[in-house]
């Protein structure tokens, strides 16, 4: 049996969280989904992914505040973490890598693109 | 060129071509847009387009939009064949420059010390070219002018529909959603919600004529405006 790669996609809007999960499919990986940070730092300790794609502007705490908690997980120390935001402001996007983020992928955003930085991700070579 | 140049590229044959039409120039090389974002040099960066971390075009709209960074010289460039609309989506993202690559080594050169040039004469760095003009087929798109036409026939578009084609043309092939478009280009103060996107982007459609179909509805979701 093949095991697909799990996602972990964590976005308040609907619609990019939908986009999301559907390009990550396509990417042929297995998708679980969070609206809020913290649902998403809970659900990454509780089953934790091989990528996770997180928003930075989240309504309880900020895409980076999660990503720093969920660095604290040894299990998620080095999950690779794509951050994909509104958030162009150089500081944020420089905040963003620093924290180690695999990638920084601005909304609106290109799907053939954010599936090849999923692939690339999720199935190193 | 005065001071050489900044080259953001994790692709080893971008970084021989750089090293080989710049020969002779001071080339400061950075594996991705997080190495060269911890401390921005000043002057000329020729920026690959596929970076480990960021898209080229992304880094380039981020630096152009930031006080720090927005007098570097920059230049894109992008996996060919070169293609107009690449271009002009380079220019409108703000880049000073775009080639696709490989381009040609000596023009590559040329443009570089012009560009080079004109930004050390200056106070600073030469203002963004943004194209007068789009131009895709018989459709032309004047955003300073505020106008579009079909061949010679001038497009009926209100003030939210033409800010809307604007909105698609800067984002070409990127998937928009509803709520940004909601954010980002409607008016404050107006109510509106998903439903009224969908009117006015049905509206915008039909005001394109035969490039209408050119916005496509992404998975029911969203919407894609690709030419």
């Amino acid at each position: 049996m093949i095991v697909r790669p799990k996602v972990l996609i964590v976005d308040d809007e609907p619609d990019y969280l939908a986009i999301a999960a559907r390009i990550a499919a396509k990417a042929g990986c297995a998708v679980i989904t969070a609206a809020t940070a913290l649902k998403g730092v809970e659900l990454a300790e509780k089953e934790p992914p091989s990528l996770i794609l997180l928003d930075v502007g989240l309504p309880d705490i900020s895409g980076f505040e999660a990503a720093r908690r969920m660095r604290k997980v040894p299990a998620l120390s080095r999950t690779p973490i794509i951050f994909f935001t509104v958030r162009s402001e150089l500081d944020m996007v420089s905040e963003g890598l620093k924290l180690g983020a695999a990638g920084y992928v601005l909304k609106p955003f290109d799907p053939d693109e954010l599936q090849r930085r999923i692939r690339t991700a999720a199935f190193p070579s | 060129m005065r001071s050489g140049a900044s080259c953001v590229t994790s692709d080893p044959a971008v970084r021989a071509f750089f090293e080989s039409a710049l020969k002779g120039l001071r080339l400061k090389f950075y594996a991705s847009a997080a190495a060269f974002l911890k401390s921005p040099p000043r002057g000329l960066a020729v920026i690959d387009s596929s970076l480990p971390d960021m898209s080229g075009r992304d880094l380039v709209s981020v630096l152009r939009g930031d006080k720090k960074t927005s007098g570097l010289l920059l230049v894109l460039t992008g996996a060919g064949p070169y293609s107009s609309a690449a271009a002009a989506l380079s220019l409108e993202n703000g880049a000073d420059e775009y080639f696709a690559f490989p381009p040609d080594a000596r023009l590559f050169r040329a443009r570089l010390q012009n560009l080079s040039a004109r930004g050390a004469a200056g106070a600073g760095a030469p203002a963004a070219r943004k194209p007068a003009e789009y131009v895709f087929g018989a459709l032309r798109i004047s955003p300073d002018a505020r106008a579009a036409s079909v061949g010679a026939a001038r497009l009926k578009l209100t003030a939210l529909e033409f800010d809307l084609l604007l909105y698609f043309l800067k984002n070409q092939g990127r998937v928009v959603s509803r709520t940004i478009l909601l954010e980002q280009v409607w008016r404050q103060g107006i109510e509106a919600g998903p439903r009224a996107v969908d009117k006015r982007i049905e509206a915008l459609r039909s005001g394109l004529g035969p490039f209408g179909a050119k916005i496509r509805t992404v998975f029911g979701l969203g919407y894609l405006f690709k030419m």
